[in-house]
């Protein structure tokens, strides 16, 4: 537990309150959200439908819809880069909310976000057949998210593919073989060959085929050369003559071939059988289990530093679901990326999560790590919770009575008062404080303040 | 109370080139429910165990199969029995006399206030344009079970007995929240008093708090009235709160059926295994054997020959149903892959009907790769003998019928023949 | 998103009226299209509130039938036979917005009881109900209206009942496949395993679900069927020369268009207007009873 108070924080959000401007009145999401994510953790985000768990998830990624008001709080990146200030600037003011003016705003953040957007921030949304577009192919897709983001990467992937020669390869071959991968960055780097590191790495960190074989498809790479139109895409794109007509869609085309072979790397590496079948393939060609891991793929493509995942198993049955845990597991294990899990079953929660905050009615109640808050949850609502999820050896189910307050007018105090069976008078008055009971576990309830 | 034997449903699929395809929902299943039980169906999306559900009420019309209702629990043995050995002429007669499916008209209208059924999504299931009150009245007006001011008073009673306000009568589907409605559903369900209710993933809509509210609910129902469920869900945590027995399906067959407590702790049947395991539990940290299954449920217009689920089951065996591309897949991957330093780039794996032709390999070590293999990659152990020219022969296969493992459990695994 | 709970405290027909309601020129077709209606009740009740006598005649004026222009006296002008055009127009629409409602009603009746049918029963049913439909598709409406109208004879309602045949398809079709897809829903499925009867189903369950869009439907047509009842009243295919309707007091004044051209013109934008505000206003009932557009 010491450990993650060291860990640097990747994401911080303060005070945040989200409230949506309908017809039928005003909604309020979010009311004063604190959470802090770690670098390299997974953090579960629990709550019933109407918590505002989703919400929470589209304001870190800056996704919000048109009447989605900000009203104030801060989604601070690195501990500096303040997602949300210009629509906050405007929900923040003391004007009648105007849904258009906040939609041009949100154009032009996202404007701003495209940047983060894929390099430091990605998004798994719960049905993989609406976030994949259908008339394109899986590896297109991938490939146009590298190509928006970070097409020098495919650039300097095509041309340190080219440029090399088979001597570069077998001397690349032997740095990797006798001082390990950094030597080969660093070699990489020396006869100015960027760009080729990663399609070796790929290859040589894969489990499943014969070292002989990988050194075979290492050393064949200098084989796979461009044609001349593709070096001719290449040079167009370099020459900055991308905006040009028809000059434009050589450069593109010749990018997105590059991105094809990045994503069978990516397929290959999520551990899809037959990516070079799979990324001709279209979105309705492949099973749930395999959609939900391409569009893993399109988000973890261009290394984002943390992956927001909105239930993305939630639509998936059991067994293709502890496949992708699993996945997002070795994707944890393997890199140095933060997740945030957004699931209303807390029990998938407790399989990946390390830190899990519980969200009640817009509100974080208990937050805390992953085995305290199953093993001694401290909030009422938390407690509650655990003895109303079904499991194999319960004999007993306790139901939470009554039902999720009316988001339009929350009531005053604590939401959570009139459900609670612990109900003070103090806790229709005032809002209780987060207090922290142990390292790194925090609760919003008075009991716990009192006993303290 | 119930029985369903060999029960199968095919719905047409109309193809371009292929023509005319049958997708297999729901094949050759049987299964007997008990009066005052609960059976829970457990499967994942497309195992068939929705369109079963709406058979056994005749909600749909199997394709082939009987149904009997009513008849005596020696009758049921007996009609088996007749079924198994081939007997038409005394199966013909024992179904005479209590088949479902035989029933028409007004008989069938009359049976109907005997059964009901609880759908999924409670958002779509009640009408939208019909008040509260007329949804619960429905079923009695419908099948002529009570009419007017009775059936009137005796919705309001379920109003209360399902735990909502009698002024809810007048109110639309729209004005209540999700559980609310779910409980507007189980009111409708309940009112002619039916005996047997299916449960169609009633709480799959719902959130955790809720789901157990209405869970509670039904088991208090049952526990009044003694209704016979047939709980359908793909939630094993829900099957284990409410169920007495439990019936696996996968694929549209049914995999295993026993006694709960039996099934979820001493699951036999592989796939049993591999989904109770793959089921999260919210013990963090707590150590368990997960089987992680490889690879995608099968397309049901074409499933996989033998046993359905033999190419994704960690313990198939020579006779489950191998085909010979399946065997030339597994070897080409461990061939171009794991065992590139044996065999290099000159190796050719090709399927022939029921046997593998190995290409530019040497026998010996192929069956090296074979030996070591066998107990990871399942289908190798399909291979009966290498021939000198390196061909594979692969084994012949039996198809898993549904084998008596105790008095009160059955397992469709050739493992238990 | 969070937006299903609780709906209960904001009633549906008060969300109904503010998205109506927030559509302007949906405002402003409902507007005009009252006017026409209130106009044509007083007509039907107490028409010498608005100064006229008999509402089943144009009043002429042989003493000077050429038509005047537009002035004080006569706000629009008058027409031959110095009918003044205003108080004309007035009693026509009464006429007009009367037989049209009739005939989109009529033919969205039938049309809905065949297109339920042949979409719920389905198989050959289904099949010859749609190939009917069909004939009458694959015959341009004016002809057949034509040929229907003088097979029945030429008055008005032989001319309702050729419109009726014409219109009636539209709404089968229209039905048709509203409750194609009504009848996949979970709420019939579960009305089936109540043991309702397929008539029961079709009529209690279904039809009413339809309702709401062929009710929108109904006033996107109205607007077109004016156009078609004057159309046919203009050329001439109209029974009894003296009764106030709009087409047929366009076709008055066709002698003198060079000179008079309002003779025509206010008829016409009598019946164009119409036209206009029933279709916005249509609009405006599409959005609210389309849930995505209710947000």
């Amino acid at each position: 537990m010491e450990r993650v108070k060291e860990r640097a924080k990747v994401l911080e959000i303060k005070d945040l309150r989200v409230s949506f401007h309908t017809r039928r009145g005003v909604f309020k999401a979010l009311r004063g959200v604190d959470l802090e994510l770690y670098k390299g953790e997974v953090l579960g985000l629990a709550g019933e439908s109407g918590s505002g768990k989703s919400t929470l998830g589209l304001a870190i990624m800056g996704l919000l819809p048109r009447n989605a008001r900000v009203e104030s709080g801060e989604v601070l990146l690195d501990g500096s880069k303040d997602v949300l200030k210009r629509l906050r600037d405007y929900g923040s003011r003391d004007v009648k909310f105007d849904p258009r003016k906040n939609e041009k705003l949100i154009k032009r953040l996202n404007k701003e976000l495209r940047e983060v957007r894929g390099r430091a921030l990605a998004m798994v949304f719960q049905e993989p057949l609406t976030s994949l577009n259908p008339v394109l192919q899986v590896g297109y897709q991938i490939a146009e998210a590298v190509y928006y983001h970070d097409p020098m990467r495919l650039v300097r992937r095509a041309i340190s593919r080219n440029r090399c020669t088979q001597a570069d390869l077998r001397d690349l071959m032997t740095t990797l073989k006798t001082k390990g991968e950094e030597a080969l960055i660093e070699e990489v780097e020396k006869r100015n060959l960027r760009g080729l590191e990663e399609q070796i790495l790929s290859i040589w960190r894969r489990q499943d085929i014969h070292e002989a074989k990988k050194e075979k498809l290492i050393l064949s790479l200098d084989k796979h050369k461009l044609d001349s139109k593709d070096r001719l895409g290449i040079s167009i794109y370099l020459r900055g003559l991308q905006r040009v007509p028809v000059l434009g869609r050589l450069a593109k085309d010749a990018l997105i071939k590059e991105g094809y072979r990045l994503a069978v790397e990516i397929l290959t590496y999520l551990g899809i059988p037959h990516p070079e079948k799979v990324v001709r393939m279209y979105p309705h060609e492949l099973s749930g289990g395999m959609r939900q891991r391409v569009v893993i793929g399109i988000a973890i493509v261009n290394n984002p530093e943390i992956v927001i995942m909105d239930e993305p198993t939630s639509a998936l049955d059991v067994t293709i679901q502890a496949q992708i845990l699993e996945l997002v597991s070795s994707l944890k294990a393997s890199s140095n990326r933060s997740f945030i899990f957004i699931s209303h079953d807390l029990s998938v929660l407790a399989e990946v999560s390390d830190r899990i905050a519980i969200m009640y009615a817009g509100k974080i109640a208990e937050v805390g790590p992953v085995k305290v808050i199953f093993e001694e949850p401290q909030h009422p609502y938390t407690k509650m919770l655990m003895d109303a999820i079904p499991t194999m050896d319960k004999t007993e189910l306790k139901a939470i009575p009554g039902s999720v307050p009316d988001m339009r007018s929350p009531p005053k105090g604590c939401s959570f008062s009139n459900r609670c069976p612990f109900v003070m008078p103090k806790c229709k008055e005032m809002e209780p404080p987060m207090v922290e009971v142990s390292e790194g576990h925090k609760v919003a309830c008075f009991l716990v303040g009192e006993r303290k | 109370m119930i029985g369903a034997f060999n029960l199968k449903k095919y719905f047409p699929v109309r193809g371009g080139v292929v023509g005319t395809q049958y997708l297999k929902a729901v094949d050759n299943v049987t299964l007997t429910v008990r009066r005052g039980e609960v059976v829970g169906v457990v499967g994942e999306s497309g195992s068939g165990k929705s369109t079963l559900g709406r058979m056994l009420i005749r909600l749909l019309e199997p394709t082939g199969g009987e149904i009997l209702l009513d008849a005596p629990e020696e009758e049921m043995v007996k009609y088996r029995e007749a079924l198994e050995s081939g007997d038409k002429e005394s199966a013909e007669m024992i179904s005479r006399k209590y088949s479902l499916l035989r029933k028409k008209g007004s008989e069938l209208r009359k049976l109907r206030t005997r059964m009901s059924m609880v759908f999924q999504d409670p958002y779509s299931s009640l009408d939208p344009r019909f008040r509260i009150l007329d949804v619960i009245m429905e079923p009695m007006i419908s099948t002529g079970y009570l009419r007017g001011e009775e059936a009137r008073k005796k919705a309001l009673d379920l109003l209360e007995e399902v735990g909502l306000p009698r002024a809810f009568g007048n109110r639309y589907p729209h004005e209540l929240s999700g559980g609310q409605r779910q409980r507007v559903a189980i009111a409708r369900a309940l009112s002619t008093d039916p005996e047997l209710v299916i449960l169609d993933e009633p709480t799959s809509a719902l959130d955790v708090s809720v789901q157990a509210q209405i869970l509670n609910l039904l088991k208090e129902f049952r526990r009044r009235k003694n209704i016979t469920m047939v709980l359908i869900t793909h939630n094993i945590a829900v099957v284990s709160y409410m169920a007495d027995r439990v019936a696996v399906m996968y694929s549209g067959r049914l995999m295993e059926i026993g006694d709960k407590d039996d099934v979820l702790t001493r699951p036999k049947h592989p796939y049993t295994m591999a989904l109770i395991s793959s089921v999260p539990r919210p013990r963090p940290g707590e150590a368990r054997k997960r089987i992680v299954l490889k690879g995608d449920p099968p397309n049901l217009l074409s499933p996989p020959r033998g046993c359905v689920f033999h190419p994704r089951c960690p313990m198939a065996f020579h006779e489950c149903g191998w085909t010979a591309e399946e065997v030339a897949e597994d070897i080409n991957y461990l061939v171009q892959g794991k065992y590139y330093n044996v065999f290099g780039d000159n190796v050719k794996v090709i399927p022939l009907q029921d046997k593998v032709k190995v290409e530019g390999a040497n026998p010996e070590s192929i069956k090296k790769v074979l030996e070591v293999e066998r107990e990871n990659i399942r289908s190798l152990t399909a291979v009966k003998e290498v021939t000198e020219d390196s061909l594979l022969i692969i084994h012949a296969f039996q198809e898993p019928k549904l084998y008596k493992e105790s008095e009160r459990r059955s397992v469709s695994c050739l493992l238990y023949r | 998103m969070e937006e299903r709970t609780e709906e209960g405290k904001y009633s549906n027909l008060i969300l109904s009226l503010k998205v109506f309601f927030s559509n302007r020129t949906a405002v402003a077709g409902m507007v005009i299209f009252l006017a026409y209606v209130v106009d044509a009740l007083i007509m039907q009740f107490d028409p010498r509130l608005l100064g006229v006598t008999n509402p089943n005649q144009f009043t002429y004026n042989f003493v000077n039938p050429v038509p005047q222009p537009p002035s004080s006296q006569y706000p629009l002008g008058t027409t031959y036979p110095g009918i003044n055009l205003l108080q004309a127009i007035l009693e026509a629409i009464r006429v007009d917005l009367g037989y049209s409602m009739l005939i989109v009603v009529g033919g969205a009746v039938i049309g809905a009881v065949v297109g339920i049918l042949a979409a719920y029963v389905g198989g050959y049913l289904d099949e010859l109900l749609m190939r009917f439909t069909d004939i009458f598709f694959s015959v341009p409406y004016l002809v057949l209206a034509i040929a229907v109208g003088f097979a029945l004879g030429r008055s008005f309602t032989s001319m309702v009942i050729a419109l009726i045949i014409v219109w009636w398809p539209i709404y089968a079709r229209y039905t048709r496949s509203l409750t194609l897809s009504i009848k996949e829903s979970v709420f019939v499925e579960a009305a089936k395993a109540a043991g309702a009867s397929m008539v029961r189903i079709m009529f209690k369950h279904i039809l009413p679900n339809t309702l709401p869009p062929v009710v929108v439907q109904i006033s996107l047509d109205l607007g077109s069927v004016v156009g078609v009842f004057a159309t046919l009243a203009f050329i001439g295919f109209i029974p009894n020369a003296n009764t106030p309707e709009l087409g047929y007091l366009a076709s008055l004044g066709l002698n003198y268009v060079q000179s008079a051209p309002w003779t025509v013109i206010f008829p016409g934008l009598a019946i164009t207007l119409f036209a206009l505000s029933v279709n916005l206003m249509g609009d405006g009932l599409r959005d609210v009873i389309d849930p995505r557009r209710r947000s």
